[in-house]
C-alpha cells in the first residue's frame, strides 16, 4: 500500500471536516485541540511509567505541536491495590467538550462521551475514525487499512506507519470507569511490560489470572465484535512484541482538562 | 464431543482467527454462517417511495437471491408510523431474533439486545454494526464520509434508536415508505459517522423524500435487510 493513500485520507480530512461543520451548521471558527490520539506510543508496551508517565507524554507529544499551555492527561483507568484506591479514566479529563485537531468536537461533555443514559450510548458520541486525528492531525490506522501478513509482528510494524494499530489502551470499562476485580486490566497499572511467554498458547482476548493485560478500544470504531472506543477486548500481554498481535503498538488518547 | 473438548475446539479457533476478530470474516469455520443481513447495494431509486414495507421487503428478497440469499425470509429495516386504522410497525419487530451475519460470516450482532443496545452496557459497547462490517449482499463496504465518490451511508430506517416507531405526528418515514416528494426520512450511517453520533438507525432526518434530497444528505435510497429465519 502506497503513502499517497494515507495522504489522500489526509487531504480528506479538511472535506470532511467542512461536512460535519454544515451538517451541525457550527461555527467556521475553529475550537482549540483538546483530544488527540498520540501519534506513537512510548515504545516499552503496557509500561507508560504509570500515570504520570503517560500524562508527560500526552504533554510533549501536544507541546510539540502547540498545544502545550494545557494540561494533558491519559485516557487511562488504575486498579485498586492496597492503599491506593481505583483511578477512573472518565474522572481525569476535565469536563469538556473536546476538540480534536481539526476543531470537531468529540463529546460535549463526560456524559456524552460515555453514553451514561440509553439514549446517549445509542447515539453515541463524535469519535470516529475521520475525528480520532493525532495531535498532528494524522488518522490512526485501523481495520483493513494497508493490510499485510506482517502486520501483527512488531518487527514489522516499528518500520511502518502504515498498518492497523487502532488499539488504544485504555484500562477502562465502557463506562470509563477502572474494572473492580483482581485481574490485571492496565498492565499493572502501566508499569508492565511482560507476556505473554514465548510459545504460550493464545488463549481468549480477555483478563485472566496471572496474565499480564491490558483493556483497549478503537478510535475506528471497527473490530472485537463491537465498535467501543474504550473497551473493546484484551491484550495477548503487555510487551512491546504483545500489543501488535492483535493491532496495538501501545498509543493512548489524551484529553486538555483546562 | 463432549463439552471441553468444545471449548478447546473453540478457543484454539478463537486463537486462529487471531487478532480484533474481524479477520474471522471469511475464515470458513464451523457452524456455518449464512448471511442474514446485508445493505442494499442499490436503492430502488425513487427516493422515500419503496412501495411500502411490501416493496422494500420484496427489493431485500430479490438482492438476497441474485447472490444465493433467496432461501430465507428477508426483512426491510423500516418502520412505519400509526394512521387511522393503522398501528405502527417497528422496525426492530420485523427481523427475526439473530444471531445475524454479514455476506462474508462476519457477525452482525447476536440478538436484538445487543444490536439496539437494550441494556446500558449494550448500548455503550454496541453491535458490531460498523463500516468494516456493514457490507452490501454482494460483500462490498458502503461509500461513507471521505470515500471517493458520492457518499451513500445514510441508511432509511424511519426508527428511534431503540428501533421502534416514532409515536409524533411529524413525517419520519417518508409517508410509510410511499412519498418520493414531500416529507422526510429518519436515517441511521452505515459508516458511523456524521451529523456528531455514530448512530447506525437513528442519526437524522432527511429534508425531502425525492432521490435527489436523499443525494443531498449523503444518501441513495439504501436500507438495511435482516434475515428472520
Amino acid at each position: 500500500m502506497t503513502k499517497s493513500r494515507i495522504l489522500a485520507a489526509v487531504l480528506m480530512v479538511s472535506v470532511v471536516g467542512s461536512y460535519v461543520a454544515l451538517a451541525q451548521q457550527g461555527p467556521a471558527r475553529r475550537s482549540p485541540m483538546t483530544f488527540f490520539v498520540t501519534s506513537r506510543p512510548i515504545g516499552d508496551g503496557g509500561n507508560l511509567g504509570g500515570l504520570a508517565g503517560a500524562d508527560a507524554h500526552c504533554q510533549t507529544l501536544a507541546a510539540a505541536v502547540g498545544a502545550g499551555d494545557r494540561t494533558w492527561h491519559a485516557y487511562l483507568s488504575t486498579q485498586a491495590r492496597p492503599g491506593k484506591p481505583a483511578i477512573n479514566a472518565r474522572d481525569r479529563l476535565g469536563t469538556g467538550p473536546w476538540y480534536n485537531f481539526n476543531g470537531e468536537m468529540i463529546a460535549r461533555d463526560l456524559a456524552h462521551l460515555h453514553g451514561d443514559t440509553l439514549e446517549l450510548a445509542r447515539l453515541g458520541n463524535n469519535l470516529t475514525k475521520l475525528t480520532g486525528l493525532t495531535e498532528k492531525g494524522q488518522i490512526v490506522p485501523g481495520l483493513n487499512d494497508y493490510p499485510d501478513p506482517r502486520d501483527n509482528d512488531w518487527d514489522w510494524v516499528k518500520t511502518t506507519p502504515y498498518s492497523n494499530r487502532h488499539e488504544m489502551l485504555t484500562g477502562t470499562q465502557p463506562d470509563g470507569r477502572a474494572f473492580a476485580d483482581d485481574l490485571d486490566y492496565t498492565c499493572d497499572n502501566w508499569t508492565s511490560n511482560g507476556g505473554p511467554e514465548p510459545g504460550a498458547p493464545f488463549g481468549p482476548l480477555a483478563a485472566a489470572p496471572g496474565k499480564p493485560n491490558a483493556q483497549i478500544g478503537f478510535p475506528d470504531r471497527n473490530g472485537g465484535g463491537n465498535g467501543s472506543w474504550n473497551s473493546s477486548h484484551g491484550t495477548r500481554g503487555c510487551s512491546q512484541r504483545a500489543l501488535p498481535m492483535t493491532h496495538g503498538v501501545g498509543m493512548f488518547y489524551c484529553f486538555a482538562i483546562n | 464431543m463432549t463439552r471441553t473438548t468444545t471449548s478447546i475446539v473453540a478457543a484454539v479457533l478463537l486463537a486462529l482467527a487471531g487478532v480484533d476478530m474481524a479477520p474471522a470474516q471469511g475464515r470458513g469455520q464451523a457452524p456455518p454462517r449464512p448471511m442474514g443481513f446485508f445493505v442494499t447495494s442499490v436503492g430502488i431509486g425513487s427516493g422515500g417511495d419503496l412501495g411500502g414495507l411490501a416493496g422494500a421487503d420484496a427489493h431485500c428478497a430479490a438482492l438476497a437471491a441474485a447472490v444465493g440469499g433467496g432461501n430465507r425470509t428477508w426483512r426491510a429495516y423500516l418502520s412505519t408510523q400509526a394512521r387511522p386504522g393503522q398501528p405502527a410497525v417497528n422496525a426492530r419487530d420485523r427481523i427475526g431474533d439473530g444471531p445475524w451475519y454479514n455476506s462474508k460470516g462476519g457477525l452482525i450482532s447476536q440478538h436484538q439486545s445487543q444490536l439496539h443496545g437494550d441494556t446500558l452496557i449494550e448500548a455503550q459497547r454496541g453491535s458490531n454494526l460498523f463500516k468494516q462490517f456493514a457490507l452490501t449482499e454482494k460483500g462490498e463496504v458502503v461509500r461513507g464520509v471521505g470515500d471517493p465518490g458520492p457518499n451513500v451511508h445514510d441508511m432509511l430506517t424511519g426508527s428511534q434508536t431503540d428501533g421502534r416507531a416514532f409515536t409524533d405526528s411529524a413525517d419520519r418515514t417518508c409517508n410509510n415508505w410511499t412519498s418520493s416528494g414531500a416529507g422526510s426520512a429518519q436515517v441511521g450511517h452505515s459508516d458511523r459517522i456524521g451529523n456528531g453520533n455514530t448512530s447506525w438507525n437513528s442519526s437524522h432526518a432527511t429534508t425531502g423524500c425525492s432521490q435527489a434530497d436523499l443525494a443531498s444528505w449523503g444518501g441513495a435510497g439504501l436500507f438495511y435487510c435482516f434475515a428472520v429465519n
